[in-house]
């Protein structure tokens, strides 16, 4: 146990399920492989057999362990509460720990995304490249086949510009007056990089209503990709830069679904003492998802917001992103929200809560199984005959655009601000 | 071991990816619902149609390979733990609705089907299948009908052998037999498809299934009784029935498991009652009216001291929600759980529940009672811990004498879980020999190499 750091901080958790299987029904994994090392209940065996010193950290349990998506669906409906996002993501961590992250990751996380500079120094070079894909349509470009490790799938654009050289550090309110609240601003890696637009939109829209929004140059990524995998170090690191810069504000407000969950949950997985303790969870309780700013914190009048004027007539439909319903318990925000714009129609998706199969780097390595499980999404948004799917989440967004176009569906996918005026 | 060889040819058969064997894969077929049985296979396979079931049988059957059929693996009788190794075959592939025919309500289906995901096709045709194992979220058809699984719903509708029509069997040795038909009634010799209901996967495997709907009832309603004596709360159970009430459910909970269940979710359960029980009438809106007048008279007159009627679906969804979590309560809080399933004539259930309470006092035993009260199948469930000697052993002295206690009343061992591995002595103890060897007979004849899952029942 002593060599088993990491595993045996969620040994309690581990030994909560009694393996009565009901996790299989919620499992976006599980319904489609169908096997027991797909599903909650085989993983978390599987990490009692390490904890118990009767199994070895293989190959092919990395693979187990790799193959989750951390949608909480099983977390949620399970009824002994066994927190197998926990299990999951300790035992990545000690896999890390005791193999290394591998070569990708390694430079991926430490060299690239833990150095905010150089990401961005990298992911511009990549955007000068990107002419060389095909486009699809707009700013999406598809990988064509000869990108074998990710198959075909649409992506975005990166954008020419990114937000951080776009923004202002210190955004006033616009109508001249003393600002009637003070928040930072986290853009979150997709926001910088692929949609500076609805950056900027938020940007306006907050400073429409009387809030002054800072911009801090010095935040970092949220670590999402990055800690889930097991990276804590680099996580730390992370955690500690953006809880810097965020130090004097006391809302630290993001439009991203993901980004919001990851900076909350610091304290549930990175914590190493009582003092870093206290300070995630202190950092914590400032971080709010634009959702829950726009509705609970800043309490807007709903039925003032105007929708944009392209969107007249049309009906939407929400999907709520695994980071916001299951991470944080939004869902009645964004709802309140869209059926409050008039001249829009809201329906609602049947299966609005299932994870849309992204799971970040999930997609990259299963992406078989991220299409499977998008094509049941796929047929929840045709069942709603919606004209526009509307979600908080960047990383959502990509995938549901990625999939509306393969499978030659109409509608397009927005962040919920976009559609207002 | 299997040879080298029969794997080779059931990847033939079923395909590689659906042959695992490296240990990762094993250890994961290795368990079921059940805490302490444990045992790993040497391959797993994954058929998806009766021809391949037939070819895999037919070399194991030469090879005298053990074979345990597995669907969801949500039992908890050690039922579907490989105790002698072997094969686990895995039917959470072969999971077709074959057909839905709302003309003569029934349906055809493959054994891997989930039964929510059955009562959720069924539900799109105004039909469900009534036998209600609480499992439903996993449990598999196959499964269902080989253990002749049954839940809260019983009261009313009765068990799984109560809805199959007919069965397709494929035996020890590969042959395919058809059991049973599509009708309603069927006098054509004996009766051998209900031999494979209930015989844990030690007959045959159950290929596919045609099986006996119900239209969905117009109207649900939910009542909660609280008792400040779990034996008045027994009571009710049959006065109620006695005065011509047939609910569809009637579940019981004691004190202990409200107050974990209070713990892990509050719900507004009823702390300080010595018991609850949860009744729920379904069928046609006026009749069900009617019925829950009834129930709420009934139950004030003997002894409820508090009696609520659910205003709305929602208030009725966590008072059914709450049952539910009962099982999850017990096993939460014990490192082994003796769970039983005992069941004895309705009006013999005080009795029992007061010798549950006897026993536990006099070995000093944290002895918790739930279950569905409505047939009399009672899941008393002793907290223990298999690591701690003095402790497991005073829990195995006290679950004999409820045990023994069950059987003096006129009740069996077993209502709805099935033998397996876990109940096992108790059956060697109460069945006659005379019964037991009749079993062992038809074993021999239907599967004279014993491969089908060896080593359950007796």
């Amino acid at each position: 146990m002593d060599n088993l750091k990491e595993l045996s901080k969620i040994q309690q958790y581990a030994a909560q399920c009694m393996k009565c299987g009901f996790c299989s029904f919620f499992c976006p994994v599980y319904q489609e492989e169908r096997t027991e090392t797909s599903v909650a209940r085989g993983k978390n065996y599987l990490v009692r057999e390490i904890l118990a010193g009767r199994q070895e950290f293989t190959k092919e349990m990395a693979d187990i362990i790799g193959k989750c998506l951390l949608c909480k669906r099983c977390v949620v409906n399970c009824p002994s509460k066994t927190q197998i996002d926990r299990v999951v993501v300790g035992a990545r961590a000690e896999m890390v720990n005791k193999k290394g992250l591998g070569f990708i990751k390694d430079f991926a996380f430490r060299k690239v995304m833990a150095d905010r500079k150089k990401f961005g120094r990298y992911v511009k070079l990549a955007q000068k490249f990107q002419w060389m894909l095909p486009k699809t349509e707009g700013k999406i470009r598809h990988l064509p086949d000869f990108i074998k490790g990710l198959g075909k799938r649409n992506i975005p654009e990166i954008a020419d510009r990114f937000l951080r050289d776009m923004v202002k550090e210190v955004n006033k309110p616009q109508d001249g007056k003393a600002p009637v609240m003070k928040i930072g601003f986290f853009s979150g890696c997709a926001m910088d990089f692929v949609a500076p637009e609805t950056g900027l939109k938020i940007i306006d829209f907050l400073t429409k209503k009387g809030v002054e929004v800072v911009y801090p140059q010095d935040q970092n990524c949220c670590g999402a990709a990055i800690y889930f995998s097991g990276d804590f170090e680099t996580g730390r690191k992370l955690a500690e830069e953006n809880i810097k810069a965020f130090e004097k504000f006391d809302y630290v407000v993001t439009g991203c679904g993901t980004c919001s969950s990851t900076l909350k949950d610091y304290a549930k997985y990175l914590s190493e003492n009582e003092d870093q303790q206290k300070r995630y969870d202190a950092f914590a309780k400032k971080v709010k998802d634009l959702t829950e700013f726009v509705v609970d914190v800043m309490k807007i009048n709903l039925e003032e917001l105007k929708l944009k004027k392209e969107f007249e007539g049309k009906t939407a439909t929400w999907h709520d992103p695994c980071h916001l319903v299951r991470y944080q318990n939004i869902k009645d925000q964004p709802r309140a929200i869209l059926k409050a714009l008039k001249g829009l129609k809201f329906a609602e998706m049947p299966n609005a809560d299932m994870c849309c199969g992204m799971g970040g780097s999930f997609s990259v390595y299963h992406y078989d199984l991220t299409k499977k499980i998008a094509d049941k999404k796929m047929a929840g948004i045709k069942a709603t005959n919606a004209d526009i799917v509307v979600t908080a989440c960047p990383g959502c967004i990509i995938n549901l655009q990625d999939n509306v176009i393969r499978s030659k569906m109409p509608q397009k996918v927005y962040h919920f601000l976009e559609l207002v005026e | 071991m299997i040879k080298e060889s029969s794997i080779e040819q059931f990847k033939q058969i079923v395909g590689k990816d659906n042959v695992l064997t490296s240990k990762e894969s094993l250890k994961s077929y290795s368990y079921d619902g059940t805490t302490s049985w444990i045992h790993e296979p040497d391959v797993v396979l994954f058929p998806t149609s009766t021809q391949e079931i037939s070819a895999i049988m037919k070399i194991a059957n030469a090879e005298k390979i053990p074979v345990t059929p597995r669907g969801g693996g949500t039992n908890v009788s050690g039922g579907s733990v490989p105790i002698e190794g072997g094969i686990v075959m895995c039917f959470t592939k072969m999971n077709k609705i074959i057909k839905i025919d709302k003309e003569n309500l029934t349906a055809t289906v493959e054994p891997g089907v989930v039964l929510m995901d059955l009562n959720m096709a069924l539900a799109r045709e105004g039909l469900f299948f009534p036998p209600d194992p609480q499992s439903f979220l996993g449990a598999t058809m196959g499964g269902i009908i080989a253990e002749n699984a049954g839940g809260p719903a019983c009261v009313k509708y009765g068990v799984t052998k109560q809805y199959i029509l007919g069965l397709e069997v494929v035996l020890a040795n590969g042959d395919v037999v058809n059991l049973g038909g599509r009708t309603l009634k069927n006098v054509v010799g004996y009766d051998l498809m209900h031999i494979f209901i209930s015989s844990e996967g030690t007959l045959g495997i159950i290929s596919r299934a045609e099986l006996k709907l119900n239209p969905l009832p117009k109207a649900k309603k939910t009542i909660m009784a609280v008792y400040a004596d779990v034996a008045v709360a027994g009571e009710s159970v049959y006065r109620v029935l006695e005065n011509g009430v047939i609910p569809d459910k009637i579940e019981f909970l004691d004190n202990w498991v409200i107050n974990r269940i209070e713990e892990m979710m509050p719900m507004g359960l009823p702390k300080d009652a010595d018991a609850v029980l949860l009744f729920e009438c379904d069928g046609i809106p006026e009749s069900v009216e009617k019925e829950v007048e009834q129930i709420v008279e009934i139950t004030k007159k003997h002894g409820a001291i508090d009696v609520r009627v659910a205003k709305d679906q929602a208030e009725a969804d966590r008072y059914w929600l709450a049952r539910r979590a009962g099982f999850a309560a017990v096993f939460g809080k014990a490192a082994t759980v003796l769970a039983e399933d005992v069941t004895v004539p309705r009006n013999k259930m005080p009795d029992l529940i007061r010798k549950c309470k006897e026993v536990a006092k006099k070995y000093n035993l944290e002895i918790t009672v739930l279950g569905h009260a409505g047939d009399g199948n009672l899941h008393p469930s002793i907290l223990t811990d298999i690591n701690n000697k003095e402790a497991y052993d005073r829990a195995l002295k006290g679950l004999d004498e409820i045990i023994e206690a069950t059987v003096e009343l006129g009740g069996v061992l077993s209502g709805e879980h099935g033998i397996g591995l876990e109940k096992q002595k108790f059956f060697r103890r109460v069945i006659d020999p005379n019964v037991t060897n009749l079993m062992k007979g038809i074993k021999q004849l239907v599967d004279p190499n014993n491969i089908m899952n060896p080593g359950k029942i007796w």
